[in-house]
């Protein structure tokens, strides 16, 4: 099984590339086909990383959600699934060409990491493994399209009027409200990560909050996605503000997940 | 009376907000990047000296109990508590407003159309079923949903607010005591009158060697009472921590511990289990102290002869220790097996190394009150981001109606939804 995952793993950071290439040639050669054709592969992409995910939790007798092979190839997972929920909702078909390079660069990020399967040690062995890590994938996920999005936002100004892209990018008052939505659902699901996170650690090291590196940078990533929101209704701000929050909070959200584990190790240093 | 309003204003100001949330940001990231808990010496050692002073004087070795990390946290609590008491009236007002179909016609809309079918609107808008009012003579069909995501922010911050304080009291009122040993032995939990049994410790392995699991059977008596003479009997492991008598017993290490056997003159004096790091003074002589610094079940000696174990199995231990008299050190060493080690007319011997537990016992009375907290926040966040308020009214004109819309936070995704479902009505599609 673990043998299939590999070979399925390779297939998806294959389709990756390609839903990324297939994007970037629907914005600079401004046809409709390609974009049909990289939903596609994009979707196929999807589908293909979920049997990947079930092979690689079928053949470690586990949740595959332990590692930072396995917690970067779920993120990637995540990016994918809600850019594309994204991309279908507001029909939307820009964003992929700006989402798919972030999806590829996490997928490659998983791809240089061990994929050899180790048996948990007690603290990971506990049903809130599934609830904490898998909101994290949603909660990362968003916050990923969210950043996307306000990079597009703070572009906007800059593209040119009438042009492909200015038909195809929404205005940015509806960008500000796409990106408003994204945030909304990663702060949502982020809050349920920390909530568990903490019931967890509670049962694991008899302390809800112990200020590990880790606890503490997603509530950094908390604070920066507070102050985005309170920042989107303050009058008189143009958004420019908020975006520019949205960016700083991505920024941490990957520092949460890779600089922590390089710079800081505390009691998350399996993650 | 000016200047307090004035005062209340800016404590429940939203920049105030984004001010405190931005330094406690910026707090966290110092604490993180800093090693908390250390000495001047270490931090002299990895910065310099003058950084070292700077960290010690402005507490940032301890940033998250610094006088200034709890300022901030407290001036945060006084943001939110103004900032909902402030809202509240005006929230109050708002809901009765939203909820009464005649008010909501009076206010403002966004959006508005001229269409035929109006049933079809509500519809494609998945609104609920319209209420009929009369307003200037006219019939109007209003519906709305999701009056109640106007409360979303304000139950955020009640539930925010309650997180911080029951955070704040567990973090100053929580009893945190350790107990450890080795089956057999009867430890006090301090002086709260409990006092544990260890029954059992086991180390659980998988097949290829690597660790499963940490199992203590104990026994908790409370020897307050004389009625409690059988105790309770609890399991422990990583996981899964026992509640027993209101307290939590938490499986939180483990380490080596070996049987400590005393000789003077050739006869039997004393015979105790020592943990790592445990000292015994010798019974006839207390200002003879001899310590177990550590427990190695596979000694080996590294390239710079320092000990060290090469596994965590039985195959050859050996045992670091030292030796003091009146405080003074007479020396450290390290005894291969049971070699014996003679101190004037005491012979010392460490035998039978084996695990021990180490046990976590803590009450804390207010981790149900951050819970709660936690709780409300997720409950206000779904209230403000998935029940955002709108409504949607239909003023009948002869056979057609002018349909007006509005959302509050909705903007063009609402407007175009509300034009959408206007159009399409109108076409049948």
């Amino acid at each position: 099984m673990l043998q299939m995952e590999r070979i399925l793993f390779t297939i998806v950071l294959v389709s990756y590339f390609l839903t990324m290439v297939l994007y970037f040639a629907f914005v600079t050669m401004k046809n409709d086909k390609l974009y049909k054709a990289a939903e596609i592969v994009q979707l196929a992409g999807l589908v293909l990383h979920t049997c990947t995910i079930i092979a690689r939790g079928i053949g470690a007798g586990r949740l595959p959600l332990t590692n930072q092979y396995e917690f970067a190839s779920a993120f990637s997972w995540g990016l994918n699934l809600v850019s594309l929920l994204f991309i279908y909702r507001f029909k939307f078909p820009v964003l992929g060409a700006f989402a798919s390079p972030v999806t590829f660069l996490i997928i490659g990020y998983a791809a240089m990491q061990s994929k050899e399967v180790h048996e948990l040690m007690p603290a990971l062995k506990s049903y809130w493994l599934g609830f904490h890590v898998s909101s994290a994938i949603i909660s990362y996920g968003a916050f990923g399209v969210s950043f996307v999005l306000s990079i597009i936002f703070l572009m906007r100004d800059q593209i040119k009027s009438r042009g492909f892209l200015d038909e195809h990018i929404p205005s940015r008052e509806k960008l500000d409200l796409i990106s408003y939505r994204s945030v909304a659902l990663g702060l949502l699901f982020l809050t349920i990560t920390i909530i568990s996170g903490a019931i967890w650690a509670d049962r694991a090291w008899g302390s809800y909050w112990s200020w590990d590196p880790k606890e503490t940078w997603s509530l950094i990533t908390w604070i920066i996605y507070a102050v985005y929101l309170h920042l989107r209704i303050r009058k008189g701000w143009d958004g420019r503000a908020a975006a520019i929050f949205a960016v700083v909070g991505f920024i941490c959200v990957i520092f949460t997940y890779i600089g922590v584990n390089t710079f800081l190790p505390g009691m998350h240093s399996y993650a | 009376m000016a200047s307090f309003k004035k005062v209340i204003k800016f404590l429940s100001s939203m920049q105030f907000a984004v001010f405190l949330l931005v330094l406690l940001a910026a707090a966290c990231c110092a604490g993180s990047f800093i090693t908390q808990g250390q000495t001047f010496e270490w931090y002299a050692q990895m910065y310099s000296e003058r950084t070292a002073g700077l960290i010690l004087a402005l507490q940032l070795d301890d940033a998250f109990h610094s006088w200034w990390f709890i300022l901030i946290s407290a001036f945060l609590c006084l943001n939110l508590f103004f900032c909902n008491v402030v809202r509240l009236p005006s929230l109050i007002e708002r809901t009765k407003k939203e909820s009464d179909p005649e008010q909501v016609i009076k206010g403002p809309h966004t959006c508005e159309a001229r269409v035929k079918d109006a049933d079809a609107v509500f519809r494609r808008m998945h609104m609920p079923e319209p209420k009929t009012v009369t307003a200037d003579g006219k019939t109007v069909r209003v519906s709305k949903k999701n009056t109640i995501g106007i409360w979303g922010a304000w139950v955020t911050h009640v539930g925010v607010l309650l997180l911080i304080a029951g955070f704040s009291l567990g973090q100053m009122l929580k009893q945190e005591y350790t107990v450890y040993g080795v089956p057999g032995q009867i430890k006090p939990v301090a002086d709260t009158g409990y006092f544990v049994e260890i029954d059992d410790f086991r180390t659980l392995r998988n097949e290829d060697g690597s660790l499963n699991q940490y199992v203590t059977d104990i026994t908790v008596r409370n020897m307050s009472t004389s009625a409690d003479s059988t105790g309770v009997k609890a399991s422990v492991t990583v996981n899964g921590p026992a509640s027993v008598y209101g307290w939590r017993y938490y499986q939180n290490s483990t380490g080596w511990a070996a049987d400590i056997t005393i000789q003077k003159n050739g006869e039997p004096l004393q015979e105790e289990v020592l943990c790592a790091g445990e000292s015994l003074r010798v019974a006839d002589l207390p200002d003879l102290v001899i310590i177990l610094n550590a427990v190695y079940p596979d000694l080996v000696y590294s390239g710079q002869g320092m000990p060290t174990t090469a596994s965590d199995e039985l195959n050859h231990p050996g045992y670091l220790y030292s030796v003091y008299y009146r405080n003074e050190i007479l020396g450290m060493n390290v005894l291969d097996g049971e070699e014996p080690l003679t101190i004037d007319d005491y012979t010392v011997t460490f035998h039978d190394p084996q695990s021990y537990t180490l046990i976590q016992v803590k009450k804390d009375s207010f981790a149900w009150l951050a819970f709660a907290g936690a709780v409300i926040t997720m409950l206000g966040l779904l209230l403000s981001f998935y029940l955002q308020p709108s409504a949607v009214w239909a003023v009948e004109d002869g056979e057609e109606s002018t349909m007006f819309g509005y959302s509050r936070k909705g903007g063009i995704i609402f407007r175009e939804a509300f034009e959408q479902a206007a159009k399409a009505a109108e076409t049948g599609e």
